[in-house]
């Protein structure tokens, strides 16, 4: 299934967490790691969660396959024996095969991110990470963002004019600062996804670095919250506990 | 072994060649002055002879049997010899028994042996003798003992010898001695070495006043060893620190593992140990990568994130991203940004630097204080800083601080991995930038960073705005 086709049927799918999952059950992800316990432990949370996934020890093997049938997603160690993970991105490319690419590293190696970016990478993760972020980010490479021609965003209630710079929930008008209108913003392209503390920070400021004040993104969160989900109010931003947070369109 | 070593060492060869050089020149010496003198005292003595010879032929032949008697009289010494023969070789006057056939009448001075009347009780003598024939067909020969010369010749060779066993000796012994003393020297130094290598960092090599090779060597090895020791030390503190830090969190871990194992009764409770115990991980794990990082950015030359930066727009996001944290703890933070600055550099580095800088800020001032970022550019130096109203760094610390690993005491009481200034210092190291740390009260920071892609560290220029600034404020 090509990521067009992935996008029409998910704009057509009943936004329910019961046929998200089914849906995602035919997304196929093709990982090539070499570490067997860390490995075994993604295909795990990976098939828990409805996807498909092909696991490869080597990037020569890795490379193949990835050539051989098309997947939705791939996960591919920075690290391999064999063929590097960056030299198999970069071989796919020049084959057009266009298929997201997570590139893992062992280490934050300063200019690994720049690199494996540059040769095709889609988005970076360096261990050790948490599970969730790594889900979370698979999410985000499969369910490309809504068209970003659109001028007016719409989430439940939620309506986001980005012509005009307005926010509204319903009937009441959202006063939000330019920052706390990004973040809506990027959190209502994403609904009903789970985004990291890290993805915010990557994607709404657009700097990839580790605070030292662990709450950062947290402290935005609640004074967006704070005008987004008034008193009496059904809450629609949740905090997922250990490990983002989810714009809900419905409860 | 030692004596061996003594023999062996290069001091004492050069001391033993030295002194057969020494030997060798004399003995030259000797054999020269011994072939000058043995030369001249012969030349003397055939002119001796010659004179004498011509004297005695030229008299007429009555009276030159007494002119030899008298001539042999005249002799203490009896070194001269003389003899009168007639053409059939019968003596007829002197000392020599017979005339020596190896002498050629008429010819020159030469050395021969001669027939004595009274043989010498030691050896023959070595004689140089001349001959000449006369009128009446006599032959009249002179001669004269040459062994003077030698006997001069043993003297003088004698006194060189004498004088040269004590030189050689001397120089033996001087040789001995300088390697003995390097030696000494030697085995001190590598006796404290050892104790170096055994952990002893304190150790360090003897120097003595003197301003001798061995010494300046010391004092250069010294050198090296204060700046080891200093690193040694703030490593050796490094792993006590990183050691503390991981294992507070772990030991949290493994207690809330244990007593979640035997205590918990639900699956919630499970489900919380286990959210405590990734949290400790988590934050373990945090550590250990802040550490890595600040290893990678401090070794990593390549700068392929490297590109146009611009600085005012970096320190307005950073107090974009700062605001409500510090909203919270009632500090104001502001920036300042008149002019536009470009700079060449890692972007997500420099905001993670200057967010470091910020974070630390809002950390250590007091509720009600004010953190101000400022940018501010002269020529070709841009100056970024970050100000507030909390106790700053002290004097004291103000070099520690900058030093790698270095955590002062207020900072590891505080959240958070506490190597944001190290990894600061290795980003601003890393772009050829300078760190400042101003005076305490007030926490003050400064990266001084240059403007443009020139990729020459920020000296001199710098310095003046530093100074004018500083003293604005001093």
């Amino acid at each position: 299934m090509t990521p067009r086709a992935a996008e029409q049927e998910h704009l057509r799918r009943k936004p329910k967490r019961s046929a998200e999952r089914r849906m995602a059950a035919m997304n196929r992800i093709l990982l090539i790691e070499d570490d067997t316990e860390t490995a075994e432990v993604i295909v795990a949370e990976l098939a828990d969660r409805g996807f498909e996934v092909q696991w490869t020890a080597n990037g020569v093997d890795g490379l193949g396959r990835a050539r051989a049938s098309s997947h939705d997603a791939m996960i591919v160690d920075r690290m391999l024996p064999g063929m590097d993970g960056l030299t198999v991105i970069e071989a796919l490319r020049k084959d057009q095969v266009r298929t997201p690419v997570l590139v893992l590293s062992a280490l934050g190696a300063v200019d690994d991110r720049v690199r494996g970016l540059r040769m095709g990478g889609d988005d970076y993760l360096t261990k050790p990470f948490a599970l969730v972020e790594l889900v979370a980010r698979i999410e985000a490479l499969l369910r490309r963002p809504s068209d970003s021609r659109q001028t007016v965003l719409q989430v439940g209630p939620l309506q986001l004019d980005l012509i005009e710079r307005t926010a509204r929930r319903g009937e009441r008008e959202l006063d939000l600062l330019p920052r706390e209108f990004r973040l809506l913003e990027y959190m209502m392209r994403r609904s009903d996804q789970l985004l990291t503390r890290a993805m915010l920070l990557e994607e709404v400021w657009n700097y990839k670095f580790v605070p030292a004040t662990t709450n950062l993104i947290d402290v935005h969160m609640g004074r967006l919250r704070h005008k987004v989900d008034g008193p009496g109010e059904v809450p629609l931003i949740h905090n997922v506990r250990g490990s983002g947070f989810v714009l809900r369109s419905r409860r | 072994m030692h004596q061996i070593q003594l023999i062996r060492s290069s001091t004492f060869l050069w001391a033993l060649a030295v002194a057969a050089a020494f030997a060798l020149f004399v003995v030259a010496l000797f054999a020269f002055i011994y072939w000058k003198l043995d030369a001249y005292l012969v030349a003397r003595s055939d002119r001796m002879i010659t004179t004498q010879i011509r004297f005695i032929a030229d008299l007429p032949p009555s009276r030159r049997l007494n002119a030899i008697a008298d001539h042999l009289a005249q002799d203490s010494r009896g070194v001269q010899y003389a003899g009168l023969f007639d053409a059939a070789g019968n003596r007829l006057a002197g000392n020599i028994d017979h005339l020596p056939r190896q002498l050629e009448p008429d010819g020159a001075v030469q050395g021969v042996q001669l027939d004595l009347l009274q043989k010498p009780t030691s050896h023959v003598p070595v004689v140089r003798a001349v001959g000449r024939r006369l009128d009446g067909g006599d032959v009249l020969l002179m001669g004269r003992n040459v062994d003077e010369t030698r006997e001069i010749a043993s003297v003088v060779g004698e006194a060189l010898a004498l004088g040269l066993l004590p030189a050689f000796s001397l120089c033996l012994l001087a040789g001995a001695w300088l390697s003995f003393r390097a030696q000494r020297r030697v085995e001190e130094v590598n006796q404290r070495v050892q104790r170096i290598v055994a952990g002893e960092l304190r150790e360090r090599l003897p120097e003595s006043g003197a301003d001798d090779p061995f010494a300046r060597l010391a004092r250069i090895v010294n050198g090296m060893l204060d700046e080891m020791e200093m690193m040694i030390n703030a490593l050796a503190g490094l792993g006590n620190d990183i050691a503390h830090d991981l294992r507070t969190p772990l030991t949290r871990v493994r207690l809330a593992l244990e007593r979640g194992r035997t205590h918990a009764a639900t699956l919630e409770q499970l489900q919380d140990v286990t959210d405590k115990a990734i949290a400790g991980i988590d934050q373990s794990l945090a550590i250990v990568t802040a550490l890595l990082r600040l290893t990678e950015i401090e070794n990593n030359r390549r700068m392929a994130g490297f590109g146009d930066v611009a600085l005012d727009e970096i320190l307005r996001e950073v107090c974009d991203l700062y605001e409500p944290i510090a909203e919270d703890k009632r500090i104001r933070l502001g920036a300042v940004t008149e002019r536009h600055v470009q700079v060449w550099g890692d972007r997500d580095l420099l905001f993670e630097a200057v967010a470091n800088l910020v974070d630390n800020a809002i950390k250590f001032t007091p509720s009600g204080g004010r953190v101000e970022l400022r940018l501010d550019a002269e020529d070709d130096t841009a100056l970024v800083r970050v100000s507030d109203t909390g106790p700053g760094i002290s004097e004291q610390e103000r070099e520690a601080v900058l030093r790698r690993f270095y955590r002062s005491d207020k900072m590891r009481n505080t959240p958070g991995v506490g190597l944001g200034l190290s990894l600061v210092a290795a980003i601003v190291k890393l772009h050829g930038f300078r760190l400042v740390i101003g005076p305490a009260p007030g926490g003050r920071i400064e990266i001084l960073a240059s403007i443009g892609r020139a990729s020459r560290p920020v000296t001199r220029r710098s310095r003046t705005l530093l100074h004018a600034d500083a003293g604005g404020v001093g």
